[in-house]
């Protein structure tokens, strides 16, 4: 139907293109001489824009693009590799065509095609670079020279997208699957698709681009199928992890996921090149074209710029027709329609691409099997006699009679699998309509493989001739069966739906049909065995004309009556398409091989009779290629591997004994492979050890993929045939577009135009975000799909004063809620989210002095827009808003960071308050000394009660204050404010334990007798240890700092005095309150608590602290290499802090433990005395502590007779400090210390 | 040879930054994502004078206010950092007092040491003329003085590497000693100290 349109835009085009001088040939011309290239390169070089030339130097080493001489003259020069995510290939690499039968290399290197978009896992200093290519999946070693980077600004957040998946994949490879029951990673995907559409100014149908230029109409439906089957995909995982499934179909989904990810992104890619070559030359009237996004000028600076749209074009056609399953009707048409609208482009094209892409596009052809050089590889090398079924090598092994055979197979079962599962489930006749075509279409192409195989049998295998007739007649069942359907459902009520009946009927044909290809599959196979794979050099060669037509004339038949809803076009394409299928239309064939010779010159020599698939082949008798299993015979396989200024020439696979030795350790392979990525995140450039491994990716996708085609049962459901086959990167086909349901389409379109900022967000390894635009956190903050993470909206809420206002919070989420209101599908939920954002915030995290400022906006908000589109919420919000004014306090609620603190409060709270509560250890008469004291009559010690209750009521005292600690007094270092600190309690609490650790000191030095301050000292430990028991860690710092103070350690005579049970407990207590090594001891306790405890808070204020300093307060989004990158919200730092709060507050459930006032009253009013007094300081305490027990001067003198002998005392390695201060205090506790070392 | 480790201790009032000299000593070039709650947060290699050191750096920010458990760090420390601001003249001063403290608690007049005027970045502001911290340095028996910006990260290895330094040749001058003589000093010490230790292990 575009037909018309199509050759009105083109002479659109015409007339405004000719812009530069030199021509870019379509295929049907593409004979056009070597020469008229040369010519162009030179004299586009000459013409470049400055700003061109210098981009292209600055990667020299990337871009041989000269000829050999030249490339001989730059060989002295390394190249210095950078480290991209992405690069593109603007050259042809085919490692087996220019190496003869020595190739271990060729299960290593992979084959690449100009214009290719490589995720590059590490690059290896030589320059070669580990990769997967997203046109196959197939990953391997690969010449960055023959590569430039692909990171162009436009495409950029959707290849960050990519990486971020693929990191994830790997990650679940290794059984982290939590990241796949949240569809933030698909959200990345579709964001940077929106993104990439948004620069590219087509994100809406009516975009006057998307109007105006049919390719990229055609491409963005495309781009929208792919991303709508990445998204069916991504749910169906997602679906499988919520069942619980078994982990191996896990597998499969991931695999196809991140193929169809590829597949997705190659399609921009591609998207791109046609966009940058005419769209942005489209004389587009308005004045938006004046300022498009992305301008001209900017293209031109990447040397990125695609291959010119013949290139693509040609390859769209090559792949559109190697893939057997990708065959429909449609993409014939696309591809005509393609080549049509493309023949008149050439002239335009070059002033936009750079030199390096200004290559020849017939080397595509020449490397590339479909198109081998006259005569060459027929009936080539017979090495090999098992079908090829393993890695995935991409479009170039497709035509090898096995492979054509596998994949004409597949793609039948495929559609037969949908074709019979449709009538399952009565679908309209439409959808069946469509899937018979492709049935009887796929049947076709298996049976025209079947037949060169018999044509290829000398002896002309009889079982094989039987089981092809047999499949022959199954398949005439079929389409009669499917005959009879529709004429009785037409005849009958014009009803869409099919006959249960005639269903039946249909199914049994279909399925026997499918038992009859199997069979003949199965014989077909044996045969290639027995005389050798073959490569399909010419097509339709050598297929049985009768054959051909008869079946023809079914297909026609069946088109024509069944294909009623189908453009009247469209049986006409599918015959004329489908004939010389599965090769390309034959006026695409036609290549000079000299030409193609020359063509290819800056290129490794390229000797012509190298059958690739057959050499690689050869060496590959098992299906998979294995690696010999140890890391060494990686490496040195590895440093075998030519530098890379060698690569172009005939050196580049030298024979490397090691990789020969290939052994099915395929385990040890999957582990090298990962080990390589994990090692190449970081941009390892100059990791040695990074050495390859072979493609374990790509070879696992291909198998198991290959596995989930032929599972095809009657009840596989259509949309897994769909996404089986969307594993075969078969872009340029535009059926399984077709074939995604419309609605589908409709619904990923729309979700697309959704505005959304999720390109701006950052995930780290964990998934968890990490970083983001404030719109995207709130975007985050208001997803429709899942409840957000519990930690994640915590976090924010508690922090979000950090990095923005409350102002700009309450706009940023007004603006949410206005934008998102265009979207049908998920308007209302979001809105309905972010009134719940602010209903939390104003019910449970409102800090009144602060966000009372945005409380205006709120308000407006909740009785205007708010309450016109969901006036309860509305209502309610407002009602909210006032709330929050009266409650001085501010929060209605408490605020608590993480869900754990709030179950420890329910758990706790809930509980009557005297149940189970141990009654206090007091005797009467120990209350009536305390109301003594209290009075002023006779002054209590702290021996004259029970060391348990002691503990218990200091304990009591300190958890009011612990318990009251706010999280916003944690914030942003609050408590160190010298000034108007707002942190009351936190400074409370350090407060009450310096005081408590004084009290201890004066209560020991008071004392002028040894032998009662050793009592005191027992006193003091026991309290401790009924601190520890209560879990009352901050006290217990306090005695032991107080009984480990110099001061109090120095008191030899009275140390003598304290039992050695005592003081052994003392050390056990000593090793628990050990610094040494970030409190490892403590921390170590504190995670097997559970409230109710009281933590020493000093932790967490030195870890808030470091969190704070020690995390930047912005991070760049990642990839934009070689540009200023935007700074976003580090959200990690955020959520970081808002973890230690959370810690914090976990611990903040009050003790069930009875008060008893009377001591309480008598402990505040002593620790009270300890405040009040100026004396209360270390200084006084260590003067009184001379005076109790001065030096003795005998050793004096002796110790420390000059500082330097002292000091060389005093540094016997970490224990020094023992040493010098036992030389001073008669007894060493410092024996904790060393026993936590020596551990 | 196992790598020796030596303590080091960050001393100094709030909001000096010397939680940001810790940070950017013990990060590497270029961290993302810092964790100061794992147990090697603070512990860093490094190579002073060709020899490797593991520094174990004890950094108490923001617990300024639990003045009873600044013993209880300083005992840990081999040598000590004590940063100031050079915008405020008190933050010098209160280094004096922790000084003090350390001398008392290692009893001891040569401990290794280095004073850090920190936030040199913020010379329009600066209240600590350089001449009188240099004073202060000098007083306290030739204490190494350093003028670091932590934000830009100006001398912030050099100044560990001073004091491990410092530590080091310390150590250097026990091992050295003869034997004699460090019998003369030690070892009078050392006697009954073992006979207390003895009883206390087996009693653990």
């Amino acid at each position: 139907m575009d037909g018309f349109m199509v050759e009105t835009e083109e002479v659109d085009k015409h007339a405004s293109a000719f812009v530069a001088p030199l021509n870019i040939q379509k295929s049907p011309k593409r004979s056009r001489s070597r020469e008229g290239r040369h010519t162009r390169q030179s004299s586009s070089r000459g013409t470049e824009t400055p700003s061109l030339r210098s981009q292209s130097q600055i990667s020299p080493p990337l871009t041989p693009r000269a000829s050999h001489d030249d490339l001989a003259q730059q060989l002295p020069v390394p190249p210095q590799p950078v480290f991209h995510n992405y690069l593109r290939a603007f050259y042809h690499f085919h490692p087996d065509a220019t190496v003869s039968s020595s190739t271990d290399q060729s299960s290593i290197t992979v084959p690449i095609n100009q214009g290719d978009v490589i995720l590059v896992h590490s690059v290896h200093p030589n320059g070669w670079a580990d990769g997967t290519l997203l046109a196959s999946g197939a990953r391997g070693w690969l010449p960055t020279n023959y590569c430039e980077a692909y990171d162009h600004a436009t495409i950029q957040s959707l290849l960050n997208a990519l990486t971020h998946m693929w990191d994830l994949v790997r990650d679940g490879e290794n059984g982290d699957l939590v990241v796949f029951t949240k569809q933030d990673y698909v959200r990345g995907m579709i964001a940077g698709v929106r993104h990439f559409l948004e620069r590219t100014r087509c994100l809406t149908r009516d975009s006057p681009l998307i109007i105006a230029h049919v390719g990229l109409r055609r491409m963005r439906k495309g781009l929208l199928g792919d991303l709508s089957s990445l998204v069916k995909t991504a749910k169906k995982l997602q679906e499988i992890l919520q069942a619980n499934e078994a982990p191996v179909p896990v597998f499969e989904q991931l695999d196809e996921l991140v193929l169809k990810a590829f597949k997705l992104v190659t399609r921009a890619v591609r998207f791109l090149d046609i966009w940058a070559q005419d769209a942005v030359s489209l004389p587009l009237d308005d004045a938006s074209n004046n300022r498009p996004p992305t301008p001209p000028s900017d293209l031109a600076d990447h040397s990125v710029q695609p291959p010119t749209t013949s290139n693509q074009n040609d390859q769209d056609v090559v792949l559109a027709n190697d893939y057997a399953s990708s065959v429909s009707q449609e993409v014939a048409a696309a591809t005509e329609e393609e080549l049509d609208r493309a023949k008149p482009q050439p002239p335009r094209n070059l002033n936009r691409i750079s030199v390096a892409f200004s290559i020849p596009s017939e080397a595509d052809s020449l490397q590339s099997p479909l198109f081998p050089p006259h005569g060459q590889a027929k009936r080539f090398s017979v090495t090999h006699r098992l079908s090829y079924t393993g890695k995935s090598q991409g479009p170039r092994m497709q035509n090898l009679a096995s492979e054509r055979l596998n994949a004409a197979h597949d793609s039948f079962l495929g559609f037969i699998g949908s074709f019979i599962g449709l009538h399952l489930q009565s679908r309209s006749s439409e959808e069946l309509t469509l899937t018979t075509q492709q049935s009887v279409i796929a049947c076709r192409q298996l049976l025209a493989v079947v037949e060169e195989v018999w044509e290829r049998d000398s002896r002309r295998s009889e079982p094989l001739e039987q089981a092809r007739d047999t499949m022959y007649i199954r398949l005439t069942e079929l389409v009669q069966a499917t005959k009879d359907m529709f004429s009785t459902s037409e005849s009958g009520f014009n009803d869409e739906v099919v006959m249960p009946d005639s269903g039946k009927q249909l199914v049994a044909a279909a399925t026997s049909c499918v038992r009859s290809a199997g069979d003949c599959v199965t014989k077909a196979r044996f045969v290639i065995e027995r005389i050798g794979d073959f490569e399909f050099e010419t097509f339709g060669l050598g297929l049985s004309d009768t054959i051909f037509e008869q079946i023809d004339q079914i297909a026609k038949d069946d088109v024509e009556e069944i294909a009623k809803p189908e453009s009247s076009k469209q049986p006409e394409t599918v015959l004329e398409t489908d004939k010389p299928l599965p090769a390309p239309p034959v006026v695409e064939r036609p290549m000079p091989p000299p030409l193609i010779i020359s063509e290819s010159k800056p290129l490794p020599d390229v000797p012509l009779p190298s059958p690739l698939g057959d050499v690689r082949l050869s060496l590959q008798p098992a299906h998979t290629i294995v690696e010999s299993p140890t890391a060494v015979s990686h490496r040195s396989s590895r440093s075998s591997l030519p530098p890379l200024t060698q690569l172009p020439t005939p050196h580049l696979s030298q024979p490397s004994p090691s990789d020969s030795t290939q052994s099915p350790a395929s385990a040890t392979q999957r582990f090298f492979g990962k080990a390589v990525r994990a090692d190449s995140v970081n941009a390892s450039v100059a990791d040695t050890n990074s050495t390859y491994r072979y493609s374990m990716r790509g070879d696992t996708g291909s198998v198991i993929s290959q596995a989930s085609t032929r599972a095809t049962t009657p009840d596989h459901s259509p949309a897994k045939t769909q996404s089986s086959q969307a594993l075969v990167s078969s872009f340029g086909s535009a059926s399984e577009l077709r074939s995604v349901a419309s609605d589908d389409m409709t619904a990923v379109e729309e979700h697309l135009l959704e505005t959304t900022y999720a390109h701006e967000l950052i995930y780290n390894k964990e998934g968890q975000i990490s970083g983001g635009s404030l719109p995207a956190l709130v975007e985050q903050l208001t997803t429709h799909e899942s409840t957000p993470d519990a930690m994640f909206v915590t976090a924010f809420y508690l922090t979000f004063r950090l990095f923005t206002s409350p102002v700009q919070l309450a706009k940023c989420l007004i603006h949410r809620f206005d934008y998102i209101g265009d979207s049908s599908l998920v308007g209302v939920p979001v809105r309905l989210r972010v009134y719940n954002v602010f209903k939390g915030w104003l019910e449970s995290h409102w800090v009144g002095e602060q966000d009372n400022a945005a409380l205006g906006i709120i308000l407006s908000f909740a009785t205007g827009r708010l309450r016109s589109a969901l006036p309860a919420a509305g209502k309610r919000l407002a009602e909210l808003t006032s709330k929050v004014t009266e409650i001085r306090a501010g929060a209605l609620v408490p605020r608590l960071v993480s869900s754990l603190g709030k179950t420890g409060v329910a758990n706790t709270v809930f509980t009557p308050a005297d149940s189970n509560v141990p009654s206090p250890s007091v005797t009467r008469g120990q209350l009536n000394a305390l109301r003594a004291s209290k009075d002023g009559r006779s002054p209590c010690s702290i021996l004259d009660f029970d060391p348990l209750e002691l503990a218990r009521q200091f304990t009591l005292i300190e958890s009011r204050l612990f318990c009251s600690i706010q999280p916003d007094e944690l914030l942003a270092s609050e408590w160190t404010k010298k000034h108007h600190s707002k942190a009351v309690n936190v400074r409370a609490m350090s407060t009450l334990s310096t005081d408590l650790a004084n009290l201890v000191a004066d209560t020991i030095l008071q004392l002028e007798d040894a032998k009662k301050r050793a009592v005191i000292i027992k006193q003091w430990v026991k309290i401790a240890i009924k601190c520890l028991e209560l879990n009352n860690y901050d006290s217990l710092m306090a005695i032991i700092c107080s009984l480990n103070s110099s001061m109090v350690l120095r008191l030899k005579k009275t140390w003598e005095l304290v039992s050695a049970k005592t003081k052994a407990r003392l050390e056990e207590l000593k090793i628990v309150t050990d610094v040494g090594r970030n409190y490892a001891v403590l921390r170590q306790r504190l995670q097997n608590h559970v409230a109710p405890c009281i933590p020493f808070v000093g932790i967490y204020l030195t870890d808030l602290t470091f969190v704070d300093v020690g995390n930047g307060t912005t991070r760049q989004l990642p990839g934009e290499t070689g540009r200023e990158g935007v700074s976003v919200i580090n959200f990690d730092k955020h959520m970081k802090t808002a973890k230690i709060i959370g810690q914090l507050q976990s611990f903040q459930v009050p003790y069930r433990l009875a008060a008893v006032p009377e001591m309480q009253e008598w402990m505040e009013s002593q620790i009270q005395r300890m405040h009040a007094s100026e004396e209360a300081n270390v200084q006084n305490y260590y003067r009184r502590s001379l005076l109790l027990e001065p030096r003795e001067p005998p050793q004096v003198p002796k110790v420390a007779p000059s500082p330097v002998e002292s000091s060389s005392q005093s540094t016997f390695s970490a224990d020094s400090r023992t040493n010098s201060k036992d030389r001073f205090e008669f007894l060493n506790f410092s024996f904790s210390n060393n026993a936590v070392k020596d551990r | 040879m196992s790598q020796r480790e030596y303590h080091i201790v960050v001393l100094g009032s709030g909001g000096v930054g010397k939680s940001c000299l810790t940070a950017q000593f013990v990060q590497n070039v270029w961290i993302e994502s810092y964790d100061p709650t794992i147990e090697d947060s603070y512990r860093k290699a490094i190579e002073v004078d060709g020899r490797h050191v593991i520094l174990e750096i004890l950094d108490t920010a923001g617990t300024e206010q639990f003045t009873a458990m600044r013993e209880l760090y300083m005992k840990t420390g081999q040598g000590f950092l004590l940063v100031f601001s050079i915008t405020s003249m008190s933050s010098l001063y209160e280094l004096t007092e922790l000084r003090e403290q350390i001398r008392r608690i290692k009893e001891d007049d040569d401990v290794p040491m280095v004073l850090v005027g920190n936030k040199s970045d913020l010379e329009e502001d600066r209240s600590v003329p350089r001449p009188r911290a240099f004073k202060i340095s000098q007083d306290w028996g030739n204490v190494p003085y350093y003028e670091t910006s932590a934000r830009r990260r100006a001398n912030v290895d050099e100044v560990f590497q001073d004091l491990c330094r410092q530590i080091i040749h310390k150590d250097n001058r026990v091992y050295r000693q003869p034997p004699r003589q460090g019998k003369g000093g030690a070892k009078g010490n050392r006697g009954p100290r073992r006979k207390h230790r003895g009883p206390r292990c087996t009693i653990l």
